[in-house]
């Protein structure tokens, strides 16, 4: 078998891994974004609760969820298909860390930027969708671009509940062909190639935002 | 509403404040007519800027009350932010909106409070940046801006949405010295054009020129009330008299 036929061969499974991706970012961006502005917002048992959510989630093991959602639920008569377990699972989880980001990047604004908005009259949701998210989001998008690579390298997990994904056609043609190791590097190089990119972006983002914080600070 | 009421911008009435056991204000009454020009000094720690903080709602405080206009203060939300409308703040950090433009602090709040469309928006903001005579820096980031040019806007900000008072926190505390000025000569404009304002500063100069009455504060209380030219030459309080000399040495 050709470097070329094993590289054809789990490019078979790129659109998978891309799809279990893109809706599984479906899910972590909403439920990053709410779960974080609630757990900055909220007090007490409320917070309590926002923050049980969130760490079910982030600090559940993402594979034993993948087998919890995709093999025990049918026995209570819930079955999901595996697309759905996969991009809920890891978007819910990838979700829980961003979660995690987007308080801290509101906690760590300066006090006086709610204030000047509170003395100018604008209301609560106004100065958080105004004024806080922009600032927020902005500082923290170097670590929503690192969840980002996580998450395409967590799909590989997928494979274990039958998605075709580029790893699942990795296994698939080294059961045929019996060529582990030049089966495996070639995949390995193929989630780096998909990856890779996104972290060039990420550090280019970086750059960007860190030395402008000083200059809008006017330091 | 009878005719002394009309005339006045804030009333406040015996406030209290704590910060969990710390008395911070003791029993605070003050009265601002419209156009008077009050500066607040005294020694760090004496409650200046938690005083000026409770007027616009920033704070929360105990007990006693606060009348902007005849609406009451903390009563409800509503009423808070009725009264929020009323007053313009300048603070010691500018707090500019570092991800807006110069022109777009001055607008946001313009076009998210008031409801203006942009261009009447852009227009109005215009006409008072010229007025803290920086029109030419309005398509600029706050962070490409001076520390005086920068509360400048602030103040400007504030001016845009036609307060009845403005409270000035300290309003060059954060400046190089050789920026002070421009901003003094802002707020002194301002005092001229008849702007009523309460003003936390150590700017004694300042002070002498532009205020009718100097409050002087020390450990949560109001110690000495009297025009500049009083308080400055034969202050009354030993306390006063000692926290001038410390300025002048």
């Amino acid at each position: 078998m050709t470097t070329l036929d094993i590289w054809l061969g789990i490019l078979q499974g790129c659109r998978v891994t891309a799809s279990v991706t893109l809706y599984a970012l479906l899910f972590a961006v909403p439920f990053g974004l709410a779960f974080g502005i609630a757990q900055y917002l909220t007090t007490g048992l409320l917070r309590f609760l926002v923050t049980c959510v969130i760490e079910f989630w982030r600090s559940s093991a993402v594979i034993i969820l993948l087998f919890v959602f995709y093999y025990a639920l049918p026995v209570v008569g819930v079955t999901l298909s595996a697309m759905t377990v996969a991009a809920m699972v890891l978007g819910l989880n990838t979700g829980g860390y961003a979660s995690q980001a987007v308080r801290a990047g509101l906690q760590t604004l300066d006090h006086g930027q709610k204030e000047a908005g509170q003395a100018l009259g604008l209301s609560r949701t106004a100065i958080l969708v105004l004024i806080e998210l922009p600032q927020a989001l902005l500082v923290m998008s170097p670590t929503f671009i690192n969840l980002l690579i996580q998450l395409i390298k967590a799909t590989s997990l997928v494979s274990l509940i039958t998605l075709t994904d580029m790893t699942f056609r990795a296994k698939e043609i080294s059961q045929v062909h019996y060529e582990p190791v030049p089966i495996y590097l070639s995949l390995l190089l193929a989630y780096f190639v998909l990856c890779y990119p996104i972290t060039l972006f990420g550090r280019w983002v970086a750059q960007r935002v860190t030395p402008g914080r000083e200059v809008r600070r006017g330091v | 509403m009878d005719q002394s009421d009309k005339d006045t911008v804030v009333r406040i009435d015996a406030l209290q404040k704590w910060y969990g056991a710390f008395h911070v204000l003791k029993d605070i009454s003050l009265t601002v007519p419209r156009g008077a020009r009050i500066v607040i000094c005294g020694p760090s720690g004496s409650g200046k800027s938690s005083l000026i903080r409770c007027v616009n709602g920033l704070e929360a405080y105990q007990q006693g009350t606060i009348d902007l206009e005849g609406v009451r203060l903390g009563e409800n939300a509503a009423q808070t932010t009725l009264a929020r409308r009323k007053t313009g703040m300048v603070f010691q950090s500018f707090n500019l909106f570092p991800h807006l433009t110069v022109l777009a602090n001055c607008t946001l709040a313009l076009r998210r409070v008031s409801g203006m469309a942009r261009g009447e928006a852009d227009e109005l903001a215009s006409q008072y940046l010229e007025k803290v005579r920086i029109p030419e820096q309005a398509h600029k980031y706050p962070g490409q801006l001076s520390g005086g040019q920068q509360q400048r806007v602030a103040i400007a900000r504030a001016l845009c949405m036609n307060p009845r008072l403005m409270l000035f926190d300290e309003p060059t505390s954060a400046l190089d010295p050789e920026m002070i000025k421009e901003v003094l000569d802002v707020i002194t404009g301002l005092a001229k054009d008849g702007m009523t304002m309460l003003c936390v500063t150590h700017e004694m100069g300042f002070a002498r020129e532009v205020a009718d009455e100097v409050v002087f504060m020390d450990h949560g209380s109001i110690v000495e009330k009297a025009p500049p030219d009083q308080f400055f030459s034969q202050p009354c309080h030993p306390r006063a008299r000692e926290f001038l000399n410390t300025l002048l040495h």
